[in-house]
């Protein structure tokens, strides 16, 4: 699996694992039980500091999606093992979906805009 | 003898000098970052034949006065001993002189042309890659210091035979030409420093593989073969070294206690065949790296360009990054690794070794 980052992007480069690292999984490129690498060899690849990769790791752990294992590294959570995060997704799409209403996309628009982006990682089924 | 040997060096030298910047990672010119998509322009590979150009006139000359010199025949025995490694020198400080004048060259040039004013830069890592390295393990690094163990047993085992003299320093025929006196710990000064050189080998090989396999987003096949090919040499190459040092040494160990060991022929002829084997073994990792993953299909990646590292690279040669966690990297001009002079353990594993040996020497 591949992961491609911009270094000279806004977005810092934790977040940029972060959100690329849960792509791959939604697009079924790692699977649940998968190890992630280690921080050091993750680090060393990409030639980023080691405190950039544990960041983002630590941030998935928050989020239920890989578990660390002292001595083992991180391996991904099955859906099952993710306790219930709705209530979070909620406070997350909230803003976002404010802000689509304020920009004028009405209830269709923004249906749409979610059927195609799920469509995007899924698939075409 | 010494003189077809100093003229093998040279030859090799030139050779290798020649073509270091057709065998250079892609992506560098003269330890410059070139976006892949302008690695191709004339001006720059005007450059690289240039560069060879003047080596090759530069390896001419030296040979010529180097023959010159040795076939005039009434020079005295210490000229003709400090003329070889003067003409090294002097080749390796012309060409790294040559390298700065290219290396800026290749500077101005991408800076008159704006090359990757518009690119945008990535970086890419393969989370799969670790699972495709294929260096050596470490525990195969033990089997030459197995032997180590051997020799030392055996070297306390025949004290007795030991001479009182026991000698420190051998000339270019085989011979000893300088000797402390004997105990314990000088006659095992060779296994030691044999020990100390096989623990950095050791040392080394896991430092590289814990050091990044760094990919190009415009090239991501390429680069991988090229930089696992680079990772499997190496570990290869130094294990090789490893037992060419175990096997000379533990000849040279095995001679002082049965001095009629091998005749005076085998032991003239021993360090020629390991510096041509190393020779050798070194043209073979240069060229097989060199062109691993030439052939792999060009993935020409539009609007986008690998990361310009250049303001880590202190003139295109030595790498300072911090945030790194390398301990080596693949060089920007020539085949193989260079440090992370950033990362203090990469002295330890560089430094430390020759120290020991240093102090090994002082007190034998």
């Amino acid at each position: 699996m591949i992961i491609q980052i911009e270094p000279q992007s806004d977005v810092p480069i934790y977040t940029q694992l972060t959100n690329q690292i849960i792509e791959g999984i939604a697009r079924g490129y790692m699977h649940p039980g998968d190890s992630l690498p280690s921080v050091r060899a993750f680090a060393a690849d990409l030639g980023v500091n080691m405190h950039t990769v544990n960041k983002s790791y630590h941030e998935l752990e928050k989020k239920g999606i890989i578990r660390i294992i002292p001595k083992s590294g991180a391996v991904i959570n099955s859906p099952v093992e993710i306790s219930n995060n709705s209530e979070r997704l909620l406070e997350e799409f909230k803003p976002m979906i404010a802000e689509a209403l304020v920009l004028g996309l009405d209830k269709e628009q923004i249906q749409e805009l979610v059927t195609s982006l799920i469509q995007d990682i899924k698939g075409k089924p | 003898m010494d003189f077809m040997l100093f003229l093998i060096i040279i030859i090799f030298l030139v050779a290798i000098e020649m073509a270091i910047p057709f065998l250079a990672k892609r992506t560098t010119v003269f330890g410059v970052f070139i976006p892949d998509e302008f690695v191709r322009d004339s001006k720059l590979l005007s450059f690289k034949k240039m560069y060879a150009l003047l080596i090759f006139i530069l390896g001419l000359i030296a040979v010529s006065i180097y023959l010159f010199w040795m076939l005039k025949g009434n020079s005295t025995e210490a000229f003709q001993v400090l003329l070889g490694p003067a003409i090294q020198f002097g080749i390796i400080f012309i060409s790294t002189a040559l390298y700065f004048y290219f290396h800026a060259k290749t500077l101005q040039r991408k800076k008159a042309m704006r090359w990757g004013d518009n690119l945008k830069q990535v970086k890419m890592i393969d989370l799969t890659v670790r699972s495709q390295d294929t260096m050596l393990p470490w525990y195969i690094y033990l089997l030459p210091i197995a032997v180590t163990f051997g020799v030392i047993g055996y070297t306390l085992l025949k004290y007795n035979m030991f001479p009182e003299q026991i000698p420190t320093h051998w000339g270019p025929d085989g011979k000893p030409d300088a000797f402390t006196v004997k105990n314990p710990f000088s006659v095992n000064a060779l296994p030691l420093i044999m020990f100390t050189m096989q623990l950095m080998f050791l040392g080394i090989n896991e430092m590289t593989r814990r050091s990044g396999i760094k990919l190009s987003a415009t090239r991501p096949d390429a680069s991988r073969v090229r930089q696992l090919t680079l990772r499997k040499y190496s570990s290869w190459f130094m294990f090789l070294i490893s037992v060419l040092i175990t096997m000379l040494f533990s000849f040279l160990q095995l001679q002082m206690i049965y001095p009629d060991l091998a005749d005076g022929v085998v032991s003239m002829a021993l360090p020629i065949i390991f510096l041509l084997i190393v020779m050798i073994g070194s043209i073979i990792f240069a060229v097989k790296v060199g062109n691993a993953g030439e052939n792999v299909g060009f993935q020409s990646g539009s609007g986008v360009s690998d990361l310009d590292e250049d303001q880590y690279w202190k003139g295109g040669l030595f790498y300072f990054n911090k945030n790194d966690p390398s301990i080596f990297v693949e060089k920007r001009f020539g085949v193989g690794w260079t440090l992370n002079f950033a990362n203090p353990i990469g002295y330890f594993i560089i430094f430390g070794p020759i120290v020991i040996i240093i102090l090994i020497s002082l007190f034998a």
